[in-house]
């Protein structure tokens, strides 16, 4: 366990300061057509001070935990500030809060496995799926553990401590056709350990028989028809889309830097159909795939209602960029690892749910495509986005047909959300999103179907 | 304890706990940035990282442990582990370490920032851009010095130490005038020293201007198959997707399009690509590979014909096939015998595409994605920029259909790239 009370730190404060203690404990193993080619674990933590001053901020972070580095990093990051301050005398105003303390450890409850018995948990899965499926080319299983453990002390009198754990397996099939590969992957696990994850391979199965599935008719699929066309976004590609397409441009750095959102507060920007939350850490009473209770500026955690029923209601934001818009705090401040500084950052950002049933939504397209998860995404200050698909059906008279080859959907996100006619009344977290916005970070992703116009690539 | 010490500790204490063979290396790096955000100098960081990589084989299994703490007893246990990890492993001949090399030591670069003269470059770009491209918002500056000082032992004796000083600056942009709003743009460029204005620091400049210009886009007329212009700054999705055949894992997995394509005319002729991490010219060179050898200049494609894979000693061990002598990166493109102007001069319909967001390329090359602050040609000349566009092509294919290779390159510190214009790809508008 980390170092947890860093109460008698705050002795070197002299401004306003953020003290976080961290470690970020990783596992990764890749087994390749049935050989190791991956194999190690990764332990990476330190300590880090960011000051405020007026405006201007500092930030230090050193990997030793003595008393005299903890104290040098606070120094440093005042010192960092004050450089600043000194040289654009911005004079901004004091930071609010809205403090809080929280311990939240989500440690397994259940016996730790072993490395070695993680590796035979993929050995089983591995022979299943070559004895089972023998017309793949190659097969990759992946398993990748995250750990995040942190303490947190702020001037201004907030303390946290949390062990937030996340256990992602990918499993990615190959054929060959006409001397074509074609590749489809998934992603299980989710929030937890591996043991709160994966208890018996078997249980895995049926969804490897799907994935096998979906590949071979991928295989004997054809390419996607160019051009505008009614869609069905499933949750997977919805997930992205609040996360890329909306998420973004209506996070408060974002909009202050010139995105498109700063235009549209209090206006239609989707049909009143949508409803978009950036989750903190519940949703109906679960867990959220990334739970996260205080922020890394020792922020109370919550959840921020950025579109309800089409109107964009609020921009995602930090202390800083919450005084500059003048609005309440909601706690996006996050941090990936100890040397990294706090950004504003989404949490669990998902479309709600509405009440139509896919089936129905299906019938209702005429000539069109359904389209189920994506690869990458990006999107722009315009709002405008593209994501690669790799799993999609054409929608032939209201039903579904043949598969379609890899392709890319893009849009402008606002004008897109006005074209939605139909949101499912289903709900589907993915469980393996990664932000990359200068630091990787985990994020969770998700929402119902909806049906809309998009552009779809294709020949 | 020094660097040295601390990395032979750890070799040893690995060989006691049974380990047959051995790869440690330990990595210190101290950055100093500044950063802006919106257009206001609001953040210096000063932060200390260390990296100690421990790799035991036993029984030709492997087991690998990083950790960022370097006392004896967090070696200890993590040398405990990594036999803990190999044993849990499975064999595979093709796990080993690099053979005897004469130790060497190398350098490059600074080992102090000038932090006065970071932030006076930086007041001085951005009062530069404010005069000339007014409504153009710097969203976010990161400027950084990093210093690395690197340490690489095996068991067979390999010892490699490198120290590195590198500015680095990422410049991230967008126009904005009322309600018009261009699409958001970046440059990164790294560099040595602080001599040039960063203005003038690679594609910046150039950038800026075409930002300035991208207030106001439009729809292509219509749907066509032909010429696509690539410029330096999107090279690397393209160099980024091909050379991706090459690496260790689609090779092993026999899903590699280039699979049985040494030595094999892959592209078209004009095409010369190099992989030189040992140039001076580039400020991202390197010396040592990340499996313990000592780097070397290569030719990947030479005039259209694929000379080298990317395997790495597994991968090589893996698939019988011959070893790179780097690790790919430091990318450049030998330059074309046709100007930038005539290219464009010569396009009857065409694309100019400066930035590209696409999706993954597929397994068989196929890609498509939207062409970003990107413009329209006809009739020889540059019409406007374009907005909601997308091209799709083959990655295999368009390197076999290059039209001409611009006499112009940029350096961007990390590859030399020029304009290459392919023909053969589908551009779909709205």
């Amino acid at each position: 366990m980390i170092l947890k009370d860093l109460k008698k730190y705050s002795k070197y404060f002299t401004e306003y300061t953020e003290l976080r203690v961290q470690e970020n404990r990783n596992i990764r193993i890749s087994m390749v057509n049935g050989d190791i080619m991956g194999n190690s674990r990764t332990a990476i933590g330190g300590v880090s001070a960011r000051v405020y001053k007026e405006g201007a901020w500092g930030f230090a972070s050193n990997p030793e935990l003595d008393e005299e580095t903890i104290k040098q990093v606070i120094e440093s990051a005042t010192k960092n500030a004050l450089f600043i301050d000194s040289r654009e005398k911005m004079n901004k105003p004091e930071l609010p809060n809205k403090k809080g303390s929280s311990e939240n450890d989500f440690t397994t409850s259940i016996q730790k496995k072993s490395q070695k018995e993680m590796i035979e948990f993929m050995k089983k899965i591995d022979d299943y799926i070559k004895g089972k499926f023998k017309k793949l080319a190659s097969r990759t299983i992946v398993v990748s553990c995250l750990d995040m453990e942190k303490s947190l002390l702020t001037s201004d009198g907030s303390i946290s401590y949390s062990m937030i754990p996340r256990t992602i397996g990918y499993v990615t099939m190959t054929v060959e056709k006409d001397k074509q590969p074609y590749e489809l992957y998934e992603v299980y696990g989710g929030f937890g350990q591996f043991e709160d994850n994966f208890e018996n391979a078997e249980d895995l199965f049926p969804k490897l028989n799907e994935q096998y599935k979906h590949l071979i008719n991928k295989s004997e699929g054809i390419y996607a028809e160019a051009g505008i066309h009614d869609c069905i976004l499933d949750a997977d590609l919805a997930g992205i889309l609040a996360h890329e397409a909306i998420g973004h441009t209506t996070e408060a750095d974002i909009v202050k830097g010139g995105s498109v959102a700063g235009d549209f507060l209090n206006q239609k920007v989707a049909n009143e159909l949508i409803t978009l939350v950036d989750f903190a850490n519940h949703f109906e009473g679960k867990l959220c795939p990334v739970p996260l209770f205080i922020d890394d500026e020792g922020t109370l955690a919550e959840d921020a209602i950025i579109i309800e029923d089409g109107v964009l209601k609020k921009y995602m934001n930090t202390k800083e960029y919450a005084n500059h818009f003048q609005m309440d705090l909601t706690g996006n401040a996050r941090a990936y690892s100890f040397s990294d500084e706090p950004l504003v950052r989404m949490r669990n950002t998902a479309i709600l749910p509405g009440k139509s049933k896919l089936e129905d939504m299906i019938a209702s397209i005429e000539n069109g495509y359904y389209l189920m998860q994506s690869s990458n995404g990006q999107a722009d200050s315009t709002s405008e986005f593209m994501f690669g698909v790799v799993k999609g059906y054409e929608i032939k008279n209201g039903k579904l047909g043949k598969a379609i080859k890899d392709t890319t959907i893009s849009g402008i996100a606002f004008d897109m959300l006005k074209t939605v006619t139909m949101v499912s009344d289903d709900m589907v977290w993915s469980c393996g999103g990664f932000c990359g916005k200068k630091q990787m970070l985990p994020v969770g992703m998700g929402g119902p179907a909806i049906k809309c116009k998009v552009n779809i690539g294709g020949k | 304890m020094k660097n040295i010490e601390i990395i032979q500790y750890a070799q040893d204490v690995l060989l006691k706990a049974g380990a047959e063979k051995v790869q440690c290396s330990l990595r210190k790096s101290e950055k100093h940035e500044l950063n802006v955000a919106a257009g206001e100098i609001n953040l210096f960081r000063t932060t200390f990282n260390t990296n100690l990589s421990l790799t035991g084989i036993l029984k030709n299994k492997k087991g690998s442990i990083t950790i960022n703490t370097l006392d004896k007893k967090s070696i200890d246990e993590a040398a405990k582990q990594v036999i803990e990890l190999a044993e849990s492993s499975k064999p595979d001949e093709a796990n080993d370490i690099s053979e005897k090399q004469p130790a060497k030591d190398f350098s490059s670069g600074p080992k102090k920032p000038d932090i006065d003269k970071m932030y006076s470059n930086l007041k001085e770009f951005m009062e530069y851009s404010k005069e000339a491209y007014p409504n153009t918002i710097l969203e976010g500056i990161n400027y950084d010095f990093t210093f690395s000082d690197s340490i690489l032992v095996n068991s067979n004796e390999v010892k490699f130490g490198s120290n590195k000083g590198l500015y680095t600056v990422v410049v991230m942009f967008t126009t904005k005038e009322g309600k018009k709003i261009s699409s958001f743009n970046y440059v990164v460029y790294l560099s040595k020293d602080l001599e040039k204005s960063i203005k003038d620091c690679g594609s910046i400049d150039r950038l800026l201007k075409q930002s300035s210009e991208q207030l106001e886009t439009f729809s292509i007329p219509e749907k066509f198959v032909g010429n696509v212009i690539i410029t330096p700054d999107c090279m690397d999705d393209i160099i980024g997707g091909v050379t991706g055949f090459l690496g260790d894992y689609p090779l092993i997995t026999g899903v590699s399009v280039y699979k049985d394509k040494l030595d094999k005319k892959i592209a078209d002729s004009k095409l010369t690509l190099h992989s030189k991490p040992l140039s001076e010219v580039l400020a991202s060179n390197y010396y040592v590979t990340y499996d313990g050898f000592e780097a070397g200049n290569s030719t990947i494609i030479n005039k259209g014909v694929l000379k080298t894979f990317l395997l790495g000693l597994y991968g090589s061990r893996k698939t019988g096939l011959p070893k790179a002598v780097n690790q790919g990166g430091c990318y450049i493109i030998d330059s074309g015998d046709t100007s930038y102007d005539e290219i464009i001069k010569s396009t009857e319909k065409g694309i100019l595409l400066c930035r590209f967001s696409g999706g993954n390329p597929s397994d068989n090359g196929d890609f498509s994605g939207v062409a970003k602050n990107s413009y329209y040609i006809e009739n020889g000349k540059i019409k406007y920029p374009i907005s909601e566009t997308m091209i799709n092509g083959n990655l295999v294919e368009m390197i076999k259909n290059i039209v001409q290779i611009s006499s112009e390159r940029v350096n961007s510190g990390y590859h030399i790239y020029p304009w290459i214009k392919f023909d053969g790809l589908t551009v779909s508008g709205k």
